[in-house]
């Protein structure tokens, strides 16, 4: 589950909407200190349960998980803030410490338009 | 001011995207992140100016428009800007949009290529490495056995045996955007055969392996060819920076650790020069 090259992650975005449902798109959109990934990364969340592509290591993916399920159920398109302060980060041994933006964006699948 | 006709459809998103990334052409996409409504909503303008999508003002889209250039031209890939940053004093002064609205601006680009003219100890060391770093990477040699699936059991790195290395080149090289090439063959004759071709198509690196004296050889041959003495000057030869490389995936990293910098804008230089100067 690694980054994904562009052309594979908006062809898997396509797919789903072929299949007639929503994704959720989780980017990086904003960061400041010292964060796992860079502006920019996405990760993809669908229907199945299943993901692909990473926002960035153990520090606050299951927080982007819950709030990436969230979305998928109501449709709604959000900025989400997120905190990684440095006693989070060293208790899961990580090495970031730094706050980050994601912007979960809910594509609608074709029924919905 | 909302015309819901003209939002986004995902569909003509995802289409102008993929026509994008096909055609080796480059975009931004702008998506409205933070605002009191039409979240989610999205504009992709190319590099030609065409536009696919709204933010659902039209204000708004020329601003934006206008602003891609600006975003293009620097090397992020995705920035986040404050409504302020993008648009002008004049259409400030018409005060109908939210001036704390956020706006994710995002680089559509295919991935960066790499082209190997010559795949000797260099060629295949620089070719694994490559797609290690993300490259779509493509390897030339006039010897098929150099370019056997054997030897590379990566799938993703493209093997060309080749009769002809400048019809090859001239092939993969395309239009040039995006695509770096090294020429790293076994041999001068091989070297300036597959200058003349890349000299001739215009790609963004252009690397040459060799000893200064070997190097300045084959570019003076092509400067009596009647090659551009100004993008000669460009060629890096010898390819690569100095980091003392002696093996052959010493020397690979040298000539990626080149590349790299070359399309990030990097200097080459320590980051820890700083605190010795």
């Amino acid at each position: 589950m690694g980054t994904i090259a562009q052309a594979e992650l908006y062809r898997l975005i396509a797919q789903a909407q072929e299949r007639g449902e929503r994704v959720a798109v989780a980017t990086v959109a904003h960061t400041r200190g010292s964060t796992p990934q860079r502006r920019g990364a996405k990760m993809l969340f669908f229907e199945n349960g299943e993901v692909a592509g990473t926002v960035g290591g153990g520090c606050i993916e299951a927080e982007v998980w819950a709030e990436a399920r969230a979305a998928l159920r109501n449709g709604t398109s959000a900025l989400h803030h997120f905190q990684l302060t440095a006693d989070e980060a060293s208790e899961e041994g990580m090495v970031c410490g730094g706050t980050m933006e994601i912007f979960i964006d809910v594509w609608k699948s074709r029924e919905e338009g | 001011m909302h015309d819901s006709s003209k939002l986004s459809s995902p569909q003509a998103i995802l289409r102008a995207v993929a026509r994008v990334l096909e055609n080796n052409s480059i975009a931004a996409l702008a998506t409205l992140v933070e605002a009191e409504s039409n979240v989610g909503a999205k504009l992709l303008v190319d590099e030609r100016d065409e536009r696919t999508g709204s933010l659902s003002d039209s204000v708004l889209d020329d601003a934006v428009a206008t602003f891609t250039k600006t975003f293009l031209q620097s090397r992020a890939g995705a920035r986040t800007f404050k409504l302020e940053e993008i648009i002008g004093q004049q259409e400030r002064a018409l005060g109908s949009l939210e001036t704390d609205a956020r706006i994710l601006f995002e680089r559509i680009e295919p991935e960066p290529r790499l082209i190997i003219c010559g795949a000797g100890h260099v060629g295949a060391s620089l070719a694994r490495l490559a797609r290690f770093i993300g490259y779509r990477t493509t390897l030339i040699d006039d010897r098929a056995d150099f370019v056997a699936r054997e030897r590379f059991p990566d799938e993703e790195i493209e093997l060309i045996a080749a009769s002809n290395w400048a019809d090859a080149l001239r092939e993969k090289i395309g239009a040039g955007r995006g695509v770096s090439v090294a020429v790293v063959t076994r041999g001068h004759n091989e070297d300036e055969e597959c200058m003349r071709a890349v000299m001739a198509a215009r790609p963004d690196y252009v690397g040459l392996i060799g000893s200064k004296r070997r190097t300045n050889i084959v570019l003076e041959r092509l400067h009596d060819a009647g090659f551009d003495e100004e993008r000669l000057r460009e060629v890096r030869a010898p390819v690569g920076l100095d980091i003392g490389a002696v093996s052959p995936q010493e020397v690979a990293l040298s000539i990626l650790a080149e590349i790299v910098a070359e399309r990030r804008g990097g200097s080459g230089r320590p980051l820890s020069d700083w605190r010795r100067t």
